[in-house]
């Protein structure tokens, strides 16, 4: 009984040790190594980083586009992944390569692609192409999550929601989503945090509309103090979507 | 209220080939029917079928003179299915699975689960409408498969195994709980199983299905002891099959022994239950012990004479050694000549 807890506690300090460091980076004004504590604590980093307007229109615009893919992703990827967890394919493997593509080239080689396509469609300077790449990157990863919570036993109680007089709009409500509800909620956080944290294809298709990552990543060189105080501001959404995936995961019907 | 249901050339393919081939069954309002056959044999198809769950291609299915074709679909039959498996939603509680028919018809949440706690007293399962279905036993989640089931007051209930996925040790108090909700109600039952025992403790009528047909629909100890064909015999294990040329009063054995057994001349095809073959030095076939199993109520005498199997069912205090010659009494009135089988085609089982 004593090894999970010390497997538990392991992982625990992983996670927390960095987070405690980058919390006292992003309040350190002054702090040279080798000291364990800064030697000035203060708000300079916060003050350039949110210098202007930038960082409030990358938070919405990465909460705008997070959002808006990992809903469109599961409205896609349900038909789909539904069709693949019941094996109704005959040849599924050509559909899963087809899936993992995007996830075998590099993003920022997917994002250059997909923009060559975008400009010939005339999708660009709308926001719909930022959209558009992050749904190509986010949508397999929606898809192989979803299939895991479909097969013959979610077939078998919407069967046996049919036969005791459900409708298909009330066996979708009371049977279907209740019973692949952990499942969702996984594929939907994961879809949320791959978009959230998509940086090469964000900077190759609207490198004029930054997310926060693209805005992130010219501090890290330059200004560690502020690139530390916009990562607590990546940090706190994604913590949030994994804190409501969870509640989402444990809810009763 | 329950209602007749009449089932007329129903032909159901839901591939290349057709698993139902033309089902003619008819069950009585009230009554309760098992239908029985080997695996494969397309009972499940037909329960499907029955419930709006399969495509039907050709045929009627009538439930109290209502025709259920492909119009009706399976909410809107009055049908209720208990699964081979309880296909229970492990996310609502107990009484919340029982009410789900309820649901469907908008009743509103007090009175569903008053209904719902009605119907769990109802099969042995008062008190526990607020706990979760994770814990239950197999067959106290078939009680609930089943509470849910007559919770949509069906015209009609069909059971699919319904007892396949229970402790042997729990089958029978659950057999008679089917039996006394069926009989308390007077509802139209449908149950299907594998298991001729079961079939013959649960059924008031009996039908057997092979390759996609019903063979012979009849009360239990008719099918049993007056089988239609050698195929329906050997299902049951009724016993032995006897071929021949009755004349004169006899049936003439293909290998020359004389049995009597009056009856038109002609071919024949007769079986034998094995209670009712007894040891007679007198008797008129001789056939050689080939094993005498005692059995507790009886000893189980396997026998040979040539190709020919005997089984007999003796009294347990018979005495008889294996490799020995015993002579054997097949009394007339209890030899049963199946109707119009030619004795020279092997019926398939």
């Amino acid at each position: 009984m004593r090894r999970p807890s010390v497997v538990v506690g392991a992982a625990g300090l992983l996670l927390v040790l960095p987070l405690a460091a980058l919390t006292a980076r992003a309040f350190a004004d002054v702090w040279r190594a080798p000291a364990l504590l800064p030697q000035r604590w203060g708000l300079r980093g916060f003050d350039a980083a949110f210098a202007g307007d930038l960082a409030g229109s990358a938070l919405l615009a990465s909460l705008g586009v997070g959002v808006t893919a990992t809903l469109l992703a599961l409205a896609i990827a349900w038909p789909a992944a539904r069709v693949l967890g019941e094996r109704r394919l005959r040849h599924p493997a050509a559909v899963f390569l087809l899936l993992a593509m995007p996830l075998l080239v590099p993003p920022y080689a997917v994002g250059v692609g997909l923009t060559e396509w975008f400009l010939r469609l005339g999708l660009t300077g709308h926001g719909a192409e930022l959209l558009l790449a992050h749904l190509a990157v986010v949508l397999p990863y929606s898809v192989l999550l979803l299939l895991s919570g479909f097969g013959p036993e979610v077939r078998w109680l919407e069967e046996m929601g049919r036969a005791a007089g459900l409708s298909s709009a009330d066996r979708l409500r009371w049977i279907t989503v209740p019973a692949l509800r952990p499942t969702l909620a996984a594929a939907a956080l994961v879809s949320f945090l791959v978009s959230w944290s998509q940086y090469g294809t964000s900077l190759a298709v609207a490198p004029a509309q930054p997310t926060l990552p693209v805005l992130l990543l010219p501090f890290v060189g330059a200004d560690p103090q502020a690139a530390a105080a916009l990562s607590l501001l990546f940090l706190a959404p994604a913590l949030l979507a994994l804190l409501a995936a969870v509640r989402a995961m444990k809810a009763p019907a | 209220m329950s209602a007749a249901l009449s089932i007329r050339g129903l032909v159901v393919a839901p591939g290349a080939a057709p698993v139902l081939r033309g089902v003619e069954l008819e069950i009585a309002a009230g009554r309760r029917a098992v239908l029985v056959g080997p695996s494969g044999a397309g009972k499940t198809t037909l329960l499907r079928a029955i419930a709006g769950l399969e495509v039907v291609s050709e045929g009627t299915i009538e439930l109290g003179g209502r025709r259920l074709d492909r119009r009706v679909p399976a909410h809107r039959r009055r049908v209720s299915v208990v699964f081979q498996e309880p296909r229970l939603l492990p996310h609502a509680r107990i009484d919340d699975n029982v009410a789900l028919p309820l649901r469907a018809a908008g009743v509103p949440r007090r009175e569903r689960r008053q209904r719902a706690g009605e119907r769990l007293e109802e099969v042995g399962l008062a008190g526990m409408a607020s706990r979760s279905v994770r814990g239950l036993s197999g067959g106290e989640q078939q009680r609930v498969a089943l509470a849910r089931a007559l919770c949509g007051e069906p015209e009609l209930l069909l059971l699919d195994e319904p007892l396949a996925a229970v402790d042997p040790n729990r089958r029978e108090s659950l057999r008679r709980l089917i039996a006394r909700v069926q009989h308390d109600r007077r509802l139209t039952t449908l149950v299907i199983t594998h298991d001729r025992a079961e079939a013959a403790e649960l059924a008031e009528t009996l039908a057997l299905m092979l390759e996609g047909r019903i063979v012979q629909q009849a009360e239990p100890r008719e099918i049993f002891e007056r089988p239609a064909t050698a195929a329906v015999a050997r299902f049951f294990g009724t016993g032995t099959i006897l071929r021949g040329t009755v004349a004169g009063g006899q049936l003439h054995l293909d290998d020359g022994a004389l049995i009597p057994l009056p009856g038109p001349d002609g071919p024949a095809t007769c079986v034998i239950r094995p209670e009712a073959v007894s040891v007679d030095d007198a008797g008129p076939l001789r056939a050689e012990v080939a094993e005498a199993i005692y059995a507790g109520t009886h000893v189980r005498l396997v026998l040979h004479r040539g190709d020919l199997r005997i089984t007999a069912h003796v009294a347990p205090e018979t005495q008889v050694s294996v490799g020995s010659e015993i002579g054997l009494d097949l009394p007339a009135d209890r030899l049963w000549r199946i109707p119009d089988e030619d004795p020279h085609v092997s019926a398939g089982s």
